[in-house]
């Protein structure tokens, strides 16, 4: 375990911007979501982050985002110059959309875009697809199709 | 088989140049971007979804069709989302539905340009059409929105890099504003970018319009936005001195903190750029027909969407019975889903309750709104399996040709297939008030 930068911090609040991009939709509109679960990882569940930011967060592998009621999703880091300090992107997709929350200002539209979160260097894993949505969303109920089939 | 000038189901561009040759195993595209690539293959794919399923079993047709009626019929509160990537006449009879059970009715406007919408009550557009774009604009301003690759065609096709009528010279005759928080891939092609802060579009253009009346914007502006005095000056400048400038907005300011004041600010800056040269304001519309499902609901019941039927008149009010909010208060209790994919798209709070109710979808592929669904009616491809209507994101209808037919017999669209329902519905909602009427 290296030891720690004086500049690096334990988690810090950062903004959330999530957003398509053209892989993702890719993989989205061709309704490959699960039957190329690994492509829709690869094309969803990453965190765009500031060189700086990631510097600060102890250049991290994997980040986990944590909104203000406490849902959190873990994601591969990625250092890009794309990204203001202070703010990170996540593409669109059952990943972001754990800390996407539902206040939408009497719009409709939730709060897709300029979030904030806390964010913290973790030791994944990023979740696949379908045990993300198992865990979150499945408690108890038994009636769901594709639940008793992902167990096989 | 080989098919020209198809029309592109995917994004809002509605392109309908694409060349298609289909054979039994595999389909080659040509002027296809890769997201509608990806979609061609699906009539290929082996994952595509051709019986209906309940519970995850094999069902007939007619035997999922009564198990959906059933449910939707003894809902209380069914909701009805019209999904973007069908056509306008098979929303219409979805819509129908509603209205006749009383339910709520919404389409992905509401998690996508919904705001802007509402901004465009408030303020009133400045519109035109994508060809006038293409033809007179030599400015273009990304305002918000990343079209290399949220619409990878469109600036080869209506702004940056088109050859137009009066802007024959292309990309070296017109001049590309970029106001994003990020350096989109969109940026490699900007004059100038602004990057301001994450949220501050609102402040952004208050500034800029105090500029454009000659006055002083606020001494706070640069540290407020996190741009500087000298790129708003440019900016204000640019705008100044064009021909005719273009804002496309996306959801940065639809889905920012702000939301439909956003988009309603926007939309009288471009009144205010009016008085200086002929400016006009567009939505980067994202889904398919996602526009069209605006047009149904508002030529039907004079709404855009978000709409109550529970009292027998139409009831418009965002925040209430749109999608998002009526689920997370968890007053639904059944839904059914056309061509949309709700479990990707909405937040947790909201496919929290789409877990715990019966949700029944017109679904193509296995994914991840399937995985919510307890009825699975096999959907057809409209503008490839199946003819209709969509309207292009800057509202012209576009009439798109079938090339093929589904895999299955026992549905035609979505359209025949919801017609099929509602005859059932209709039965069993008959059923229902008679025992009701008996007690």
């Amino acid at each position: 375990m290296p030891e720690r930068q004086s500049s690096e911090v334990d988690d810090m609040e950062i903004t959330l911007n999530t957003g398509s991009t053209v892989y993702q939709g890719a993989i989205i509109k061709g309704g490959k979501t699960f039957a190329d679960a690994e492509g829709y990882m690869r094309e969803a569940a990453y965190c765009n982050i500031n060189p700086e930011d990631f510097d600060a967060l102890g250049r991290p592998w994997f980040v986990r985002i944590t909104n203000e009621y406490g849902d959190s999703v873990v994601l591969r880091a990625k250092k890009t110059n794309t990204q203001q300090r202070g703010e990170v992107f996540v593409p669109r997709g059952v990943w972001a959309n754990i800390v996407v929350t539902v206040y939408t200002e009497s719009t409709g539209s939730p709060t897709y875009k300029n979030l904030k979160v806390d964010i913290e260097k973790c030791n994944g894993p990023v979740l696949d697809p379908v045990t993300l949505m198992r865990q979150e969303y499945f408690g108890g109920n038994m009636h769901k199709i594709w639940k008793e089939k992902a167990e096989d | 088989m080989t098919c020209t000038d198809v029309t592109c189901p995917v994004c809002g561009m509605s392109c309908d140049d694409i060349y298609i040759e289909l054979t039994d195993d595999a389909v080659l595209t040509k002027n296809a971007c890769l997201m509608g690539d990806a979609k061609f293959q699906e009539l290929r794919s082996h994952h595509r979804l051709t019986k209906p399923l309940v519970h995850g079993e094999e069902a007939s047709w007619d035997e999922a069709l009564e198990k959906t009626a059933d449910i939707l019929v003894n809902a209380k509160r069914p909701f009805f989302f019209m999904g973007s990537e069908t056509s306008n006449e098979a929303m219409a009879v979805g819509i129908e539905i509603a209205e006749y059970l009383g339910g709520l009715v919404d389409g992905n406007a509401t998690i996508c340009h919904g705001p802007t919408i509402m901004g465009l009550q408030l303020s009133g557009q400045v519109g035109s059409t994508l060809g006038e774009c293409k033809n007179r604009a030599d400015l273009n301003i990304y305002w918000g929105c990343n079209p290399a690759d949220s619409h990878p065609r469109h600036m080869s096709r209506h702004s940056q890099f088109a050859r137009g009528f009066w802007t024959e010279q292309g990309f070296k005759g017109r001049k590309v504003i970029v106001v994003d928080p990020r350096r989109s891939p969109t940026c490699e092609a900007a004059d100038l970018h602004v990057q301001l802060k994450p949220g501050k579009d609102h402040e952004l253009i208050d500034a800029l319009m105090t500029m454009l009346r000659g006055e002083e914007p606020h001494p706070t502006v640069e540290e407020v936005t996190g741009v500087s005095r000298e790129t708003l000056n440019k900016m204000a400048e640019m705008v100044k001195e064009c021909k005719f400038g273009v804002i496309w907005v996306g959801l940065g300011i639809a889905s920012s903190r702000g939301h439909h004041y956003n988009a309603a600010i926007a939309m009288r800056f471009t009144h205010e750029c009016n008085k200086f040269t002929k400016f006009v304001i567009n939505a980067n519309r994202g889904h398919c027909n996602v526009a069209g499902f605006n047009q149904v609901l508002a030529w039907t019941h004079g709404f855009p969407f978000a709409v109550d039927f529970s009292r027998g008149i139409p009831r418009y009010q965002p925040g209430e019975y749109s999608c998002v909010d009526a689920l997370s208060r968890g007053e639904v209790d059944a839904m059914i889903v056309m061509c949309a994919n709700l479990g990707g798209h909405l937040p947790k709070k909201a496919v929290e309750r789409l877990a715990k109710i019966p949700m029944i979808a017109i679904e193509t592929s296995p994914g991840t709104n399937a995985f919510m669904s307890d009825i699975i009616l096999p959907g057809v491809f409209d503008g490839m399996e199946c003819e209709g209507t969509f309207y292009r994101m800057d509202n012209v209808p576009i009439y798109a040709r079938s090339f093929t037919k589904p895999p299955f017999d026992f549905t035609e669209s979505n359209e025949h297939t919801l017609k099929q329902l509602f005859e059932i519905v209709k039965k069993k909602k008959a059923e229902k008030d008679a025992r009701e009427a008996k007690q």
